[in-house]
Order: structure tokens, then C-alpha cells, then sequence
């Protein structure tokens, strides 16, 4: 039993958004109506002269203490024994408890139009056959083949490494207790499973 | 730090915890007067049956904004959340409210045919229990008022709701709502026994506005002395010239001025109905903006 987690060093992005575009291709996420499970937030930060750009890929977090299942009236979150947070899309009625819960802007509505433009666009092989809150599910599906996230293995700089945070001997474990890596809105008390290097 | 306006739940999640708040105080009022003090039993019908109407028109308006309202039932999986606790509280009340109002509806000639359709050893039932079913729909009226302000506090990144003061301001905005419906019955209603009791219901409706306002400023003071997305939502209240006008002074402070003099110097003259009538109108639009600009200004606290 593993509990994948992953690690971000912003100190690599560049911003590509590749991504991005491996996460929709992969899960059919609806960039039609500009909806994405990951998303590289582009800020600036500080005044003139001292200016600086911040990069930051964001996901859900797949925290230990999640927010959103706790909110979720009818069990369509529910956690894997990796620890991965998923949603069953047949379960979930649409009330947005959880994407008020979230702290991390991790989830948003799949709605009717975007199940029909689905449809338009891939025909039969849809992974989205009825409305429901979507999330990121750290492409489960791929680990199941032993392959890693879309977004890990398309990033051209490496930014994004995932692995077992149990297992002394992954980079991820490595990086995730060296002391560089931190978790966002600590405070909270979710207990992320995403980690970042700040740049 | 980046702080951005919730759009997930609107005016329609605003109709709902409005209409929750209000169905649920309602009736919790009604029946206490009718147990307490005596109360006429026409007007504690209509009052309960439109309590009934509250709640079944803001559950139509919570489903609408789902995306999957047909499978709404399997909202009573996870007690952890508290849209179950919503679920139940308010189908406990349904079942409490129409016992206890069945034989109210004696009360009207027109609908005595279909009264005596129901068989008289269910029909002394519900009788035997009306107490008990008044009792039991009090408690879960007003389980149903705090949940409104219960379920939004549940976001632990919007710190403006992330509050035990909200579900509090919510009970007693929800009973004051509740009241000021049943002051407006009263002083439409013709009958002598119900203009009684608005003496009573104007009070109350009085105290709960001074309490309102009491939990507000404990409120507002808490979120502008944070330095968190609590005070930019309470700065945007601030700004938001209909929730100071419409809420604050027109379904605050105006409706109280009117009760205060309604009970210091009117000395409960009906002169003082069509007044009173309008003080308790105030109060709803009050009770609705409230709610709706709570949600409004309801500011996720990224921390990018």
C-alpha cells in the first residue's frame, strides 16, 4: 500500500503549461469552458524595483485531512487505500459542498453542456458520461499501468515529481523531507500531499 | 495571499438558507405560542402551513442548483457532512409539522370534507400527539435554522464564514424572520384573538433585532480585526451600499424604531397595524439580503 504524494520545484517552471494540456488530453477535462484539473498560476510579486515572477502549478492536494470528503453528503469522495481522493461520478448529485470545502481551488462543476460538448468532441469514448464536481485524481488510471501522472511524465523540466512519500528510497520521499519542500495553508490543518520547493 | 470571490453557491443557495431559516423559525414560534400561551388556531394553521410551503419551496430551489437533483437521496450517506444533518432535520420536521397540523385544519369549514376522509383512529392519533409533534417540529425548526449558518461555516478557506458567530447572526436573523412573518399574519388576519397575540410576537420580534445586532457587531468585529479574507468580505459589506441601506438600516434598525414605538407609545392600538405590517415586511427583504450578501462576500484565501 503506497501514499503517493508529489513534489513541485517551482525553481523549474517555466510556465509551459504542457501540463495543462496533457492533464485535459488525458482526462477530458472541459477547456472549452476554460475548466482544468491543474492549472500554472502566473503572479507577480512585490513593487517596482524589487518585482518578482512566481510560477505556480497547482492540483488537488489529496490532503490526509480532507475538507472535502467531510463535506460531501453522499460518499462520491471517498478516499483510495493509496490515499488518493477520488470522485465517483455517479454518486455525486452536484450540491458544491466540497468545492466550497476545498482550500485549493481544486474542484470545479462538470456541467450538462460540458458532458454534451464531450460527446461532440470524442465521440463514444467519453470518460464523462453524467454532470458531477471533477477533480484531479493524480491519473490513478495510469498508476494502476505503472506509469506516472500526464502532467509528471509531459513536463519538459521536471518540475513535478511523483512517487510513494512512504518509500525512503523515492525522490519523492527524498525531496518531500529534505526541508526545502513546504505545503500550502499549513495552517489549516489539511495535511497536504503536494509539496513545493518555493523558488 | 490571494483572495477570490466564492461563485460556486448564489442567489438560489441564498433563497434556500433564506426560506430554511425562516420556515423553520416560523413554526418553532407558532407552536411554542400555541403551548405556551394560547394562540388562535386559524392563524397558527395558515402560519404552519406556510412554514410547510417555506421549506418545500427552498428545497426546490437547493435541487435546481444541483447538477444531479434526481439523486438527491443519496445525500443521507455521510454524517459528517452537514447537508445530511440538513436532510434530516428537515424531513423530521415535515413529519412533525403535518401531524401537528392536520387537526388544526379543522378549523376550516372548506376543508373539513377532506379531514373527515381520514379515518378517525388516525385522526384521534394525531390528536393524542399534537403536543408532542408540536414539541418535536419546535426542536427540529430550530435545528433547521442553525443548520443554514452551519453548513456555510463548513469552508475552512473562507475565513468570513469559518465562524461560530455566523450560525448564531443566522438563528436569530432566521427567528426574527419568523416572528415578522407572523406579526404580518396577525395584523392581516381579522380575528380578535390573533391581533392578541401580535403584542407578544412584536416584542419578541424587537429582542431578536437588538440580539441581531449584538452578534452582528461581535461579527464584524472579529473579521475586521483579522488580517485574513475576513476583512476584505466585511471592507466589501462595507461597500455594498444595498446590504447597509436594504439590510442594515431598512430590515434592522427602521423595523425596530417602529416595534419600539409600537410597544413603548402606541399602546398596541390597531392605528399602529398597517405600521407594524410594514415593519415586518422590512424585515423579510432584510432577512434575504442578508443572506444573500453573507454569500456574496464569501472570499477563498489562497495562499498564491
Amino acid at each position: 500500500m503506497a501514499r503517493y504524494g508529489m513534489v513541485i520545484d517551482m525553481r523549474t517552471c517555466v510556465g509551459c503549461q504542457a501540463c495543462m494540456a496533457a492533464c485535459t488530453t488525458e482526462n477530458q477535462t472541459p477547456f472549452w469552458s476554460d475548466k482544468f484539473r491543474t492549472h500554472v498560476e502566473d503572479k507577480e510579486k512585490g513593487t517596482y524595483p524589487d518585482v518578482h515572477r512566481i510560477l505556480l502549478p497547482r492540483l488537488c492536494m489529496h490532503c490526509e485531512n480532507t475538507p472535502c470528503l467531510s463535506a460531501c453528503p453522499t460518499g462520491a469522495t471517498y478516499k483510495t487505500r493509496d490515499g488518493i481522493v477520488l470522485v465517483n461520478y455517479d454518486r455525486c448529485i452536484g450540491c458544491y459542498a466540497c468545492c466550497i470545502a476545498c482550500p485549493y481551488d481544486a474542484r470545479y462543476p462538470y456541467e450538462s453542456d460540458d458532458v454534451t460538448r464531450e460527446k461532440e468532441l470524442y465521440g463514444k469514448n467519453v470518460t464523462h458520461e453524467v454532470p458531477h464536481v471533477d477533480k484531479c485524481t493524480f491519473c490513478e488510471h495510469r498508476i494502476a499501468e505503472h506509469r506516472e501522472p500526464a502532467c509528471v511524465s509531459t513536463c519538459p523540466t521536471q518540475t513535478r515529481i511523483f512517487g510513494d512519500l512512504d518509500d525512503p528510497s523515492s525522490a519523492v520521499h527524498k525531496l518531500a523531507t529534505s526541508g526545502k519542500a513546504t505545503a500550502l495553508n499549513q495552517g489549516l490543518g489539511t495535511s497536504p500531499k503536494v509539496f513545493y520547493i518555493p523558488s | 495571499m490571494t483572495f477570490v470571490h466564492q461563485h460556486v453557491w448564489g442567489w438560489q443557495i441564498a433563497t434556500y438558507l433564506f426560506l430554511g431559516g425562516l420556515g423553520g423559525a416560523t413554526f418553532s414560534i407558532s407552536a411554542i405560542l400555541h403551548l405556551f400561551e394560547g394562540c388562535d388556531r386559524k392563524m397558527l394553521s395558515v402560519a404552519v402551513l406556510s412554514s410547510i410551503g417555506f421549506l418545500v419551496l427552498g428545497t426546490v430551489f437547493l435541487l435546481a442548483d444541483m447538477l444531479q437533483p434526481l439523486k438527491a437521496a443519496y445525500a443521507l450517506t455521510n454524517p459528517n457532512s452537514w447537508i445530511f444533518w440538513g436532510v434530516v432535520f428537515i424531513n423530521f420536521y415535515f413529519l412533525a409539522a403535518i401531524v401537528y397540523v392536520i387537526p388544526l385544519l379543522e378549523e376550516w369549514p372548506k376543508l373539513l370534507p377532506i379531514i373527515k376522509k381520514i379515518p378517525t383512529g388516525i385522526l384521534s392519533l394525531l390528536e393524542r400527539f399534537n403536543r408532542l409533534a408540536a414539541l418535536g417540529g419546535s426542536a427540529a425548526g430550530f435545528l433547521i435554522t442553525i443548520y443554514t449558518g452551519l453548513l456555510i461555516s463548513a469552508a475552512p478557506a473562507i475565513s468570513f464564514w469559518n465562524t461560530p458567530a455566523l450560525p448564531l447572526l443566522f438563528v436569530f436573523s432566521g427567528f426574527s424572520t419568523g416572528a415578522a412573518y407572523l406579526l404580518l399574519l396577525s395584523t392581516i388576519s381579522k380575528k380578535e384573538g390573533a391581533w392578541k397575540i401580535s403584542e407578544k410576537l412584536e416584542q419578541l420580534d424587537a429582542i431578536l433585532i437588538v440580539s441581531e445586532l449584538i452578534v452582528l457587531g461581535a461579527y464584524f468585529n472579529f473579521a475586521l480585526f483579522l488580517p485574513t479574507g475576513a476583512r476584505e468580505s466585511a471592507e466589501y459589506l462595507f461597500h455594498s451600499p444595498l446590504f447597509i441601506i436594504g439590510f442594515f438600516i431598512a430590515g434592522l434598525l427602521i423595523p425596530l424604531a417602529i416595534e419600539t414605538y409600537g410597544i413603548f407609545f402606541a399602546a398596541h392600538s390597531t392605528k399602529s397595524k398597517s405600521l407594524l405590517a410594514f415593519a415586518s415586511a422590512l424585515v423579510l427583504v432584510g432577512g434575504y439580503l442578508l443572506r444573500f450578501y453573507v454569500l456574496n462576500a464569501g472570499l477563498y484565501q489562497y495562499p498564491w
